[in-house]
């Protein structure tokens, strides 16, 4: 057995652990009504049980970090496959650090499965381990983007905190204005995350199946001696294509479902780097989230907010923002050192500025702005509870989008970590 | 103008926007409610509430505003967002931005570029937004800290009972009979050591208690500010002449070249490039059949020029050497090289052919043809070779006439006139040292007579130097650096103290045998509440932490 496949099989191990660990979180809250014994002493007992299998899950998450490291080399912080199992790892010791401060199990109901998703998501990526070009030989890849990945795994418990706070707090009696405006809101960031589950299963689902077509685009190129020619370039898709590429030709479809031939052309100002399959994946995401957001609607014959309420029914709503507020003010310190701080100090040895306004950089700083004024909003001006918890799921949006939307959608000197 | 009674019952005299009594806490604005207090740089007035504001005040008042400054973080936050929409105009070297934007993205680029967003982090009102973050900076952290400092350093142990009874953390309870005065007093001592054990710092006076801990971190956001300041002027000072300087260059194996505007003069002695074997890839990625580069390096040799400067041909003196990889500068007293990028660029340096009698065969000698510097002439055997025109870039103009397209021997030409045995008068001969330009432009037969004698060529590929790529450096000098990481390191020394300790306070005072506390943190509630009930059971009161809170909403 290799090194590469014992550490995906270890990954696999700790991804079955969280997803148990997460079930017993979810029964020791649950189960305190139908079983006969004491209450609390349930959740307690179970809490506790239920810890200790994220920790040996963690433990794997572990092992497969460093074998792979072994393996290869070089810390597998380096593309964008690496990168995500890294901050679920990350997330999951954030979670562990919080746990342990508040001992609340049903933490461990919403942070599980920000972990399990990012790892489920990563694995969408390549997987193969690449070998470091000269930019990212430097002793900062293990500096730099460890700490950075660590303060955003922060954000994340905060954003789990925050979303528990507000579907303890969103009242869904109500009729008022307000609280339709919250109940709309609390469903739309629940409808993205099933969105995202879709897309994960999807391409997992099709992946599997064996499914692909081929399409050819002719591009125009300027080569550096300033002539210019025309290549060929193929995109593969792994999702039936219901866009293709504006101006491609069908190299090679597999019917699906009866069709043999895209739907829909990209429009021709869509011209970024495979962004004809980037639409078609957004349109699979949003159909498969709709569809399987219907199907949960359908099974819990009620809002998903609501069905999920009653988890949270003995949290004292202050201590839940008090859990997201606390997780963000461990996290800002970490994030500024390793994605500011240290950043800095590797650009400027390796390309010998320290700031350069590269999409990447400016990402992480609007990250930074943006926790900023949820500090300041917070300790200043008063902004507890509902306005800074919604602060705290917008601001992992900015995460995510610094993380992944940057490479997707804006090209940059970060290219490296991309798809 | 309002004037306003400031002094407090218990004798003191407050500033006017003064919220709680400086000495004894008491509020002094809404008597009488039962809300937790707003305890804010504990109820101190701050400059910027002072009344009959002079202009220079308005403006003081505008930027010590936590609003403005959130509004501030907000604007630029914005900016920034739009700054990433499409690539900024310096991520390319050359480029006509008026027309760049418009081909590439249509309609809205060209907006986008109109707007002056294309070069958003340049633009003035980017800088003037980093301005007012940076004054609003300073302005809120003087407005707030030095009242606060007045305010910490001179507390008053024994509190108002208003101030206690409306802090978040607060208890009231029957601890001893009215008249008791000294197992009063124990108990105050009790709690007392229980609290240093807890590391707090307590002072009493006789049934009053005040107890404190990590005063420090509430200085942790002022420190973080200044070192944010510093940063920012750091940042600003590079536009002061001679601290900052940045340029690109490409130099070609054996090159050496003048840095512009320093002394310096740099030399690509030689480049190397070395990509990954497929066996040191990873299975799958092999499959992938990419070429990655492993390391590349130059050979770099800094002179100082010591006269001449800038002719042909400067006085040098040897000051530095590195091999400059990426990750790895030359760093020279501050002065930069780092290794940006390469390009193949297979270019002659220097051939040596030899001078040939086609007819007998006999070779009459050697000479060395730099494709840079050129000599004047040279002397093979009893022939003389003057050189008249030198083409880098051979080509013919509308006219036929020879010109050189460029500085760069991509298609070297020389033109020479031989003088020796049986040409007395002197012949042109025109030579390319490159096999394909001799075909292309016919040299033989534009040699015509000489050609038929003489023939100069190379031998073998030992007489040809090429250099196979050119090496692209960036040179630079950042005198601001070693503050920009000093600002970094202050500010993230103030957020630390800031974030991971947190300034806890416990009063308390009994009343004929009544106990009141009051507790106050600035952050983390949860933990003060456990301390503060940890605390009462060893001193014999059994206390939940949730019902120390006051004033909680119930859902």
């Amino acid at each position: 057995m290799s090194f590469e496949s014992f550490s995906s099989a270890s990954l696999l191990a700790a991804f079955i652990v969280y997803n148990l660990a997460f079930l017993v979180f979810v029964l020791s809250i649950l189960g305190k009504r139908w079983s006969r014994r004491d209450p609390s002493a349930h959740t307690r007992r179970w809490g506790w049980f239920a810890f200790l299998l994220a920790a040996a899950g963690f433990v794997c998450h572990l092992l497969f970090f460093f074998t792979r490291w072994y393996g290869s080399g070089h810390i597998p912080t380096s593309n964008m496959y690496e990168f995500m199992t890294f901050l679920a790892m990350m997330i999951m010791f954030a979670f562990i650090i919080v746990y342990l401060i508040y001992r609340i199990p049903v933490i461990g109901v919403f942070a599980l499965p920000v972990a399990v998703i990012i790892i489920a998501y990563a694995s969408v990526f390549p997987s193969e381990a690449q070998p470091l070009i000269p930019a990212l030989q430097s002793y900062w890849l293990k500096i730099h983007v460890t700490t950075a990945a660590a303060g955003e795994a922060f954000f994340a418990v905060g954003f789990a905190g925050g979303l528990m706070h507000l579907l303890r707090t969103v009242e869904y009696k109500s009729d008022s204005r307000k609280a339709k405006r919250e109940q709309q809101g609390v469903e739309f960031t629940l409808f993205v995350i099933v969105m995202i589950i879709a897309f994960v299963a999807s391409t997992f689902l099709f992946h599997a199946s064996g499914y692909e077509a081929r399409f050819s685009t002719q591009i125009t190129q300027t080569d550096k001696a300033g002539n210019e020619q025309t290549v060929d370039q193929t995109t593969d898709y792994v999702l039936p294509p219901i866009v293709k590429p504006h101006g491609s030709t069908i190299v090679s479809m597999k019917p699906f479902l009866g069709i043999d031939k895209p739907l829909f052309e990209a429009p021709a100002w869509m011209n970024g780097v495979n962004a004809g399959r980037k639409l078609n994946t957004v349109i699979w995401s949003v159909i498969l989230g709709l569809v399987l957001y219907a199907v949960l609607r359908l099974v819990a014959r009620r809002r998903l907010g609501e069905a999920i309420q009653p988890i949270l029914n003995g949290m004292d709503p202050e201590d839940l923002d008090e859990i997201s507020y606390r997780a963000i003010a461990i996290g800002y310190p970490v994030f500024t050192l390793g994605a500011l701080i240290f950043a800095m100090i590797w650009a400027s040895e390796a390309w010998g500025r320290f700031w350069g306004w590269d999409p990447k950089e400016v990402w992480a700083l609007i990250t930074w702005l943006f926790y900023a004024a949820y500090l300041h909003l917070r300790l200043s001006r008063g902004w507890q509870g509902k306005p800074s918890s919604w602060m705290s799921v917008i601001g992992f949006l900015v995460v995510m989008f610094t993380l992944i939307g940057v490479n997707l959608v804006i090209a940059g000197l970060h290219s490296y970590a991309g798809v | 103008m309002r004037i306003e009674n400031t002094k407090c019952e218990c004798g003191h005299q407050n500033y006017a926007g003064t919220v709680l009594c400086e000495s004894c806490g008491k509020p002094l604005y809404d008597d009488h409610g039962s809300e937790p207090l707003e305890m804010r740089y504990d109820g101190v007035a701050r400059r910027s509430q002072r009344g009959n504001p002079t202009w220079l005040d308005r403006i003081w008042n505008f930027f010590s505003s936590v609003k403005i400054a959130i509004y501030l973080i907000l604007i630029t936050l914005a900016a920034s967002v739009l700054g990433t929409v499409y690539p900024q105009e310096n991520t390319f070297i050359n480029l006509d931005p008026s027309t760049y934007y418009k081909q590439t993205y249509g309609t809205t680029g060209e907006i986008y570029y109109l707007l002056g967003l294309s070069h958003t982090f340049d633009s003035w009102w980017y800088r003037l937004l980093l301005f007012m973050i940076g004054t609003s900076l300073v302005i809120c952290s003087l407005d707030r800290v030095l009242p606060l400092y007045r305010a910490l350093n001179k507390q008053q142990i024994r509190k108002h009972p208003g101030f206690l009874s409306r802090q978040k953390v607060t208890l009231t309870c029957d601890i001893a009979e009215p008249g008791d005065q000294t197992s009063q007093e124990q108990w105050v001592q009790t709690m007392a050591s229980v609290l240093r054990k807890r590391h707090y710092r307590v002072h009493t006076d006789g049934t009053a208690l005040m107890a404190e801990k990590y005063r420090f971190s509430r200085w942790g956001p002022y420190i973080n500010h200044i070192g944010l300041i510093i940063f920012l002027l750091a940042a600003l000072a590079r536009s002061i002449p001679g601290w900052h300087m940045d340029q690109y260059m490409g130099f070609i194996e054996g090159q050496t070249l003048k840095i512009p505007n320093t002394p310096y003069y740099l030399k690509n002695e030689k480049f190397t490039v070395d990509f990954y074997k497929p066996e040191e890839m990873s299975d799958k990625f092999r499959q992938r059949d990419l070429i990655v580069p492993k390391m590349y390096e130059t050979q770099a040799v800094l002179y100082q020029c010591t006269s001449r400067c800038g002719t042909a041909d400067p006085v040098l003196k040897e000051v530095a050497r590195h091999p400059i990889r990426v990750n790895d500068p030359l760093n020279y007293h501050g002065f930069m090289a780092y290794q940006f990028d390469y390009k193949e660029t297979p270019r002659l340096i220097s051939v040596t052919p030899s001078l040939r009698n086609k007819q007998t065969g006999e070779v009459y000698g050697s000479i060395e043809l730099d494709m840079n510097n050129p000599q004047k002439s040279y002397q093979a055997g009893p022939y003389r070779l003057e050189l008249k025109s030198y083409f880098p870039d051979f080509g013919l103009d509308e006219h036929g006439q020879p010109m050189t397209k460029s500085n760069e021997p991509k298609a070297p030409a020389f033109i020479f006139t031989i003088t020796g045995p049986g040409m007395e008068k002197g012949q042109p001969y025109l030579y390319f040292p490159r096999m394909i330009d001799k075909d292309t432009y016919r040299q033989d037969d534009v040699n015509g007579a000489v050609g038929q004698l003489l023939d100069l060529s190379v031998g073998s590929m030992e007489g040809v130097k090429i250099a196979q790529y050119t090496s692209y450096l960036n040179i630079r000098v950042d005198k601001a650096l070693p503050y920009i990481w000093f600002g970094a390191a202050v500010s993230m020394i103030g957020l630390v103290m800031g974030f991971y300790w947190q300034h806890r306070r416990v009063w308390l005072r009994v009343d004929d045998g009544k106990l009141l506390l009051g507790a106050h943190t600035n952050k983390n509630w949860f933990g003060l509440r456990k301390e503060v009930a940890a605390a009462l059971g060893k001193a014999g009161i059994e206390a939940d932490p949730k019902t120390l809170e006051t004033g909680r909403k119930t859902l």
